[in-house]
């Protein structure tokens, strides 16, 4: 069976998002966010998982029969899964495909893991982080520094909020 | 638009020259002229935390610039006890006055302050990030000592994970070139990585050298107090502690004497942010090197500069 035989057991979709890329496993992870986003309960989602992969060796995928995925969803899903691919599809044809990047700038989508900082007792208070680079042996890193209390995170230190209570 | 001070990390190499500039016209202005700078206007000292010469250094500059200053030190006289959030305080006490100095212990505090409030905001301390202000009267000690600050070489003595001061400070002399650090710490006090240039810490080595800057760790103070110009002395902060047994154990590790301090060269200074406990001993006060009470005298003076700048008054 070849590669292209096995990305259709997903049917095509003639308007949607394909979700591609998704690193193994991580493809549930998705479905639950997109589930839990208010106008999104009702729609028909599919999902595949353990696809043979050339860039990743095996991976996800989710199609989407909906208009456009939400900024805020999609914001979520940069944290949740950076680098997957956005497809957005129309009339059963690709009219717009790109990799999905964390914003420059995370409002209310990550707590603070400082536990000293003021972001996480004051009501009110919106989180935020920003992003910089610092050199590394292998190139740039990004790092995220808390606009409240100022401690540096990566990516992945970060403690990603629920997409309902962002 | 309206100005604040919150952290060193927003400042830049210009604004550290205005800084120094505007405190060195404010000290040559004769007292008289100093009460007519801020008639009328009102400093509000919101100290969440115990302080005394942050928050009566602010007050007398207020008070000596012709202003009035109001506030409190303890938290126990105020609605917080009633369960007020911080910023409906904040937005309480911004009716009363021109402009808020905020000292609280949780860090992130005072820029929370600063983005809700409409007056000019100033980090009087937050938690272990930030003291600003305290930076900016040392920078202005330190040129004043020196006449340059930089190439120097500078040690940065004691709790350098959670002084705030040493963190401010640390990143401001970061902006001057060739400025060349020894950090002394116990190795469970060491500067946080991420305030480092370039964030991050490489193993195995013990000297890094940044694109400008020479970064030195060690425990060792006597070799600090031979090479340096300048020996920036904290104190082991028990409040900061998570564990006392740990503080317990940390206490008294570094302990500048007179005799300590023989042979050294005659130029090296000493500088501390106050309060000292057992870091420097008495004996020291009488030699040449201690500079900490002028450094308390340049307080006044650079927050008198900060109150003029914020409130956008030329001296």
């Amino acid at each position: 069976m070849t590669l292209d035989h096995r990305v259709e057991i997903i049917p095509k979709i003639e308007t949607g998002i394909v979700i591609d890329h998704i690193p193994a496993g991580l493809g549930p992870r998705i479905l639950e966010v997109i589930r839990s986003t208010p106008g999104l309960q009702g729609v028909v989602v599919s999902l595949g998982l353990n696809f043979a992969s050339t860039r990743l060796g095996v991976k996800d995928m989710i199609k989407v029969h909906t208009g456009d995925l939400p900024d805020r969803v999609l914001e979520h899903l940069s944290l949740v899964a950076p680098g997957v691919t956005i497809k957005r599809v129309r009339d059963f044809a690709v009219d717009r495909s790109y990799t999905l990047a964390p914003p420059r700038v995370l409002r209310s989508l990550c707590r603070c893991r400082n536990p000293n900082c003021l972001s996480n007792h004051e009501e009110g208070v919106e989180s935020r982080f920003h992003a910089f680079e610092i050199p590394s042996d292998t190139g740039e890193l990004t790092r995220y520094r808390c606009a409240f209390c100022e401690r540096v995170f990566s990516l992945q230190e970060l403690d990603i909020m629920p997409l309902e209570s962002a | 638009m309206k100005r604040d001070l919150i952290s060193a990390n927003e400042l830049t190499s210009a604004d550290l020259a205005m800084y120094l500039e505007l405190a060195g016209r404010v000290e040559a202005l004769p007292s008289e002229r100093k009460r007519m700078l801020l008639p009328g206007r009102i400093l509000m000292a919101m100290f969440f935390e115990p302080s005394t010469r942050t928050r009566l250094s602010f007050e007398a500059a207020m008070v000596r610039l012709g202003g009035n200053a109001l506030g409190f030190s303890d938290i126990a006289g105020t609605s917080i006890t009633k369960g007020e959030s911080f910023l409906d305080t904040v937005h309480t006490v911004e009716n009363y006055a021109d402009i808020l100095v905020i000292r609280h212990s949780r860090e992130g505090a005072a820029r929370v302050a600063a983005e809700a409030s409409r007056l000019p905001v100033i980090n009087a301390g937050d938690g272990t990030n930030q003291h600003p202000s305290q930076t900016l009267l040392d920078l202005y000690t330190i040129h004043k000592l020196f006449g340059r600050i930089a190439g120097l070489r500078i040690a940065l003595v004691g709790d350098l994970k959670y002084s705030r001061t040493v963190h401010s400070l640390f990143k401001a002399l970061c902006l001057y070139p060739d400025v060349e650090f020894t950090l002394v710490s116990p190795p469970s006090l060491r500067m946080p990585a991420y305030l480092l240039p370039g964030g991050s810490r490489p193993q195995a080595s013990e000297t890094v050298v940044w694109t400008e800057h020479r970064v030195h760790e060690t425990a060792e103070l006597r070799q600090a107090v031979a090479s340096c110009d300048l020996i920036y002395m904290t104190r082991i902060q028990k409040e900061r502690f998570p564990d006392p047994v740990e503080y317990a154990r940390l206490k008294g590790t570094y302990r500048l004497d007179a005799h300590m301090l023989r042979g050294a060269a005659p130029t090296l200074r000493i500088l501390h942010p106050l309060p000292r406990v057992d870091e420097i001993a008495c004996d020291v006060d009488a030699t040449p090197h201690a500079a900490w009470f002028e450094q308390v005298a340049n307080g006044l003076i650079m927050r008198q500069a900060i109150l003029l700048h914020l409130l956008g008054v030329e001296p």
